[in-house]
């Protein structure tokens, strides 16, 4: 018995000790929304806030060209049927989106459907090109004088959704309501991370620094545009949680970013060099946007994996070149007298014939239908009906179409 | 692995009911432990890290405790314990210009062991073998590049080989050499989420003095 007395103790002791061993250690962002709805919506409204892939048109007034008339106005191969995804996936369930705002340049009208009072409840496309999570300095924005973009934030597009007598500072359960952003922001950071990067590479080049040096830098300026992606994402998130889930939204699909290493513009030679960098953006973006919705009663569209799908196998996606922008840059100059130099597809207009039409003529003839890219991030028409299709799929998935 | 605990306490718990209490029942022995590791990872994953970023944990040394009590005259359970070394970690592989200390922690690693020593007892030289369980609680764990890092607890084999030199009837020395699985996954949030499994594969080498009563 004294033995037992004595080992009792020890045993005892390394029993506690295996005890309080805890599981794996929680990876943030690992974690699922939980709890959303799992039936079919009634849905009489899509409500759409992000940027420029679910603009619709905030921005046309700016490509007036004289004696021809606008020619763009939407971030993909403009035409009578350039629609792009928000659109063609309201349609698909018979409701009609409009935008909230358009204008450029300081001046702008809200609702400008309500020109027919029938059509006043339609304005819920908030999005706008270059619209950044919180920062009202969106890409194309002029922040000392206010001019360009009009770049209302994410999180301002749903406050001003939310201050509209028309809808009475509440979502509905008949809305369905998309979000989507961040890619603004990460433009944003790579411009920075770039400007730093040159940099660093000139003192390293010049030998006033070492290699392990300029290393050593460009791993901080990678973390610190990571930390601002991450920013970014979990006020996204919180934006989701406090403006809209608890305002009454219901029916609330959250888009990741996808990987813009895979766009023309990721490929391109001032951007290629930082190729890593670029994705990582997006999936620290991801991974926080995550975090930011565990167990929130919401949907993620995961337009991150579908991106990359569709880039490894168009064909399955019904695309012929998923590499080379449809729009042409010089031609886009052209038509808008020099002032647009970047081939944005905002002034890409993709008519069977017109003067204006500035698709890609040589030396192969683009097809805005099985051409991935209008520009070097935006998708064509053809790549909006994959975007649509998707949601589609995915909210079926969801129970909720 | 709690289970095996259980099954092996429960055994102590049997072996102890039959056996008759001997003179120079109980060892405590005090020492030097130097923690050798070999570790290996699978790699550091998450979003930003680039391929072939991989880190490598140094040694320590610390003061060892054990207590043995002997059940016959060749087999005792010994409790291992020390004060808590501070392992660091160093960057390799394509951030080795991150450079040292990318990680430090502290173990936590009580271990209980069945030793098996030749000999008689009263006999100057005893060899010994032992195998048992440790179980490593990482506490203290920092690393320079991300403010929140957790380590798993490990549980695990240890093997140790010895030889115990008793001069006098009470006082003597010892030496040993012991293999132990010490496994942990890590976690590293800060700007992005790190992860990685962290294989120690340490081998510890003690010496020190032992008292018997």
């Amino acid at each position: 018995m004294k033995l037992i007395r004595n080992l009792a103790p020890l045993a005892l002791s390394a029993l506690l000790l295996a005890a309080c061993g805890g599981g794996d250690p929680y990876v943030p962002g690992s974690g699922s929304p939980a709890g959303a709805p799992t039936t079919k919506g009634n849905f009489t409204a899509v409500v759409s806030f992000g940027t420029s892939p679910s603009d619709l048109g905030t921005y046309t007034p700016a490509t007036a060209i004289p004696n021809i008339g606008t020619i763009g106005g939407k971030f993909t191969t403009n035409s009578a049927t350039g629609t792009v995804w928000v659109e063609n996936f309201a349609a698909s369930i018979g409701v009609i989106i409009t935008p909230a705002e358009v204008g450029f340049n300081g001046q702008s009208l809200k609702c400008p459907a309500a020109a027919n009072p029938a059509l006043v409840r339609t304005c819920t496309g908030y999005a706008q090109g270059g619209a950044r999570i919180t920062s009202p300095n969106g890409v194309g924005h002029d922040p000392v004088t206010g001019l360009g973009a009009l770049t209302v934030p994410v999180t301002q597009q749903i406050d001003n959704h939310l201050a509209s007598a028309t809808f009475g500072g509440r979502f509905s359960n008949t809305d369905l309501i998309f979000v989507e952003g961040g890619l603004n922001d990460l433009f944003v950071q790579m411009q920075i991370f770039g400007a730093a990067a040159g940099q660093i590479q000139a003192q390293a080049g010049s030998g006033a620094i070492s290699v392990d040096e300029a290393n050593r830098q460009l791993f901080a300026a990678q973390t610190a545009a990571q930390e601002a992606m991450k920013t970014a994402a979990l006020e996204l998130a919180a934006a989701v949680r406090t403006k809209i889930l608890a305002n009454g939204g219901k029916y609330v699909a959250v888009a990741t970013i996808p990987d813009l290493g895979n766009t023309p513009f990721g490929n391109s030679p001032a951007v290629a060099p930082a190729r890593s960098v670029l994705i990582a953006l997006s999936s620290t973006f991801n991974v926080w946007l995550r975090e930011g919705l565990t167990n929130q009663p919401v949907k993620i569209l995961d337009l991150y994996n579908f991106f990359n799908a569709v880039v490894a196998s168009p064909s399955t996606y019904g695309m012929d070149n998923v590499t080379t922008p449809a729009c042409d840059v010089a031609k886009i100059s052209t038509i808008t007298g020099g002032q647009v130099a970047t081939g944005s597809s905002l002034f890409c207009n993709s008519t069977p014939g017109a003067i204006y039409n500035t698709l890609v003529s040589a030396p192969a003839a683009a097809n805005d239908t099985t051409w991935l890219f209008a520009d070097d991030v935006h998708p064509t028409k053809g790549g909006h009906r994959l975007l649509s299709d998707i949601a589609t799929q995915q909210l079926q998935s969801f129970g909720w179409l | 692995m709690n289970i095996k605990i259980q099954v092996l306490a429960a055994a102590v718990l049997v072996a102890g009911i039959g056996s008759t209490a001997q003179a120079q029942d109980n060892t405590f022995k005090v020492g030097a432990i130097r923690y050798t590791t070999n570790s290996k990872t699978n790699g550091i994953q998450g979003a930003g890290v680039p391929p072939g970023a991989d880190a490598e944990t140094g040694d320590a040394t610390t003061l060892l405790l054990t207590y043995e009590r002997a059940l016959t005259p060749n087999i005792g359970v010994e409790l291992v314990i020390g004060v808590p070394p501070k392992i660091t970690a160093r960057a390799t592989g394509t951030v080795a210009f991150l450079g040292d200390d990318v990680l430090s922690a502290k173990n936590v690693a009580p271990t209980l062991l069945f030793n098996y020593h030749f000999g008689a007892p009263g006999d100057t030289w005893r060899p010994y073998a032992g195998a048992g369980i440790n179980y490593t609680k990482f506490v203290s764990v920092k690393s320079k590049l991300a403010p929140n890092v957790e380590m798993s607890d490990s549980t695990g084999l240890a093997v140790q080989l010895g030889i115990d030199y008793a001069p006098s009837r009470d006082w003597g020395l010892f030496a040993s050499i012991a293999k132990v699985q010490t496994k942990s996954k890590l976690v590293a949030s800060g700007a992005t989420v790190l992860t990685t499994e962290i294989d120690f594969r340490p081998t510890t080498y003690s010496f020190g003095v032992s008292y018997r009563f």
